[in-house]
């Protein structure tokens, strides 16, 4: 854009200029990181949680050594007290209620750190498209499948159900009493609805057809 | 897409995690192991006994109090503003324009594109469609550069390759009528929004 002539809105102008700058596609390193990132869970929870945790114990510390140092009540409890009462600990406190803060403590530490340590992999794909990056709800997948796997069996919504994970399709279809189901059917109308949305990564397909009907549907 | 430090987020929430853990863990032992209780006597003893001659040492002149109770308080100030700074982070990233640095030879000045114009333009491309329960756009900072988030809740049974085409080719449009290219996130959402609406049986 930086030495054309003619007027920057007319679309002949801006259109050779978005082919070779070759930004904003799906294979641009910044649009990639974009993605992974999408496809994660978020830890602003737990970070403000975390912060706002720190943030208090720092608050109340700073309270009762600046009481102590003005020479002040202490408020709750002050710091040299406090200090030595931990040195005795076992002793002072009820065991229980020593046992059950520590177990409350580890709870909330260890939701902190497993927070923290597993990937969290949000129930998420992708889609290629040549110009947006797309990530897709594996529940609006199940949804479109489910949609292709009724029509292809003939029941009702509630007849079909489709669990979408991150590498395997399982389609459960209830056939109608005395209506058979064509499982082959089945599977092709998913797989090709499937293959039209190319997830990825690309899931595998089972189809399940329950032995017992519905009566009545 | 916003500027959550997702690094950053991971290693402090995994130390404080831990230190919660460490701790909640030996308050457990002290109350059920003899031998540990026996230990953190002694060790916590000798420690209590090196901070007190600490404190000996670091006298204010003229004073009875330490100064070291001055440096902790410092350190736990710097602690709180870390704190408030490391919150202040979370989620941000919303930008106002989409175009900031257009030049060109025949525009004298600078010309600025507000976000409010992809935003409002795509949302109106989008209203009257029967397969969306809900649009939402905005405008995010990725990495110094501009770009637009889309999320889009479909109704039920809405093949997502389609719609995704779709917005692909109004983007192309919005592309031509900006004049740049800004990168684009179209997240196809599922949830109660989706849920309860009415499924799409005829298209």
């Amino acid at each position: 854009m930086s030495n054309s002539t003619s007027s920057v809105t007319s679309g002949q102008d801006a259109h050779p200029q978005a082919g070779n700058s070759a930004s904003g596609t799906p294979a641009d390193p910044g649009v990639r990181s974009i993605l992974r990132r999408e496809t994660r869970s978020s830890r602003a929870l737990a970070a403000g949680a975390a912060a706002v945790l720190v943030i208090g114990v720092c608050v109340y510390g700073l309270l009762e050594s600046a009481l102590r140092a003005i020479g002040q009540q202490p408020w709750l409890i002050d710091p040299q007290t406090a200090a030595e009462r931990l040195v005795k600990l076992p002793e002072g406190i009820s065991p229980l209620l020593l046992g059950a803060t520590g177990a409350v403590l580890v709870m909330f530490g260890l939701i902190f750190l497993l927070n923290a340590l597993l990937p969290g992999r949000r129930a998420r794909h992708l889609l290629d498209d040549p110009r947006v990056a797309v990530v897709v709800d594996d529940e609006v997948i199940a949804a479109a499948l489910a949609k292709s796997a009724r029509a292809a069996a003939n029941v009702t919504q509630e007849q079909v159900m489709v669990v979408v994970s991150q590498r395997l399709v399982v389609v459960n279809v209830r056939p109608t009493s005395g209506v058979p189901v064509h499982e082959q059917r089945v599977q092709s109308a998913v797989e090709d609805e499937l293959r039209a949305m190319a997830p990825s990564p690309m899931p595998a397909i089972r189809v399940n057809v329950a032995v017992s009907g519905v009566v009545g549907a | 897409m916003n500027g959550t430090p997702h690094v950053l987020n991971r290693i402090l929430v995994a130390i404080l995690g831990l230190l919660m853990t460490a701790s909640g863990a030996l308050l457990v032992l002290l109350t059920s192991v003899p031998s540990v209780a026996q230990w953190w006597h002694g060790w916590s003893a000798d420690v209590y006994q090196r901070a007190a001659y600490l404190a000996e040492q670091t006298r204010i002149p003229g004073r009875q109090e330490s100064w070291l109770w001055v440096a902790a308080a410092a350190v736990m100030v710097i602690l709180i503003v870390l704190m408030v700074a490391w919150l202040a982070q979370q989620g941000k990233g919303r930008a106002n324009l989409i175009v900031a640095d257009y030049e060109d030879g025949t525009t004298p000045g600078e010309v600025q594109i507000g976000g409010g114009v992809a935003e409002q333009a795509l949302k109106a491309a989008l209203a009257g469609r029967a397969d969306l329960a809900a649009v939402f756009v905005a405008t995010y900072e990725v990495k110094g550069r501009p770009g637009l988030r889309v999320r889009v809740h479909p109704r039920q049974g809405v093949s997502p390759q389609v719609l995704a085409a779709e917005i692909s080719r109004l983007v192309e449009a919005l592309d031509i009528v900006v004049g740049r290219r800004t990168p684009v996130l179209l997240h196809i959402a599922g949830g109660a929004r989706a849920r309860f609406s009415k499924a799409e049986r005829v298209r």
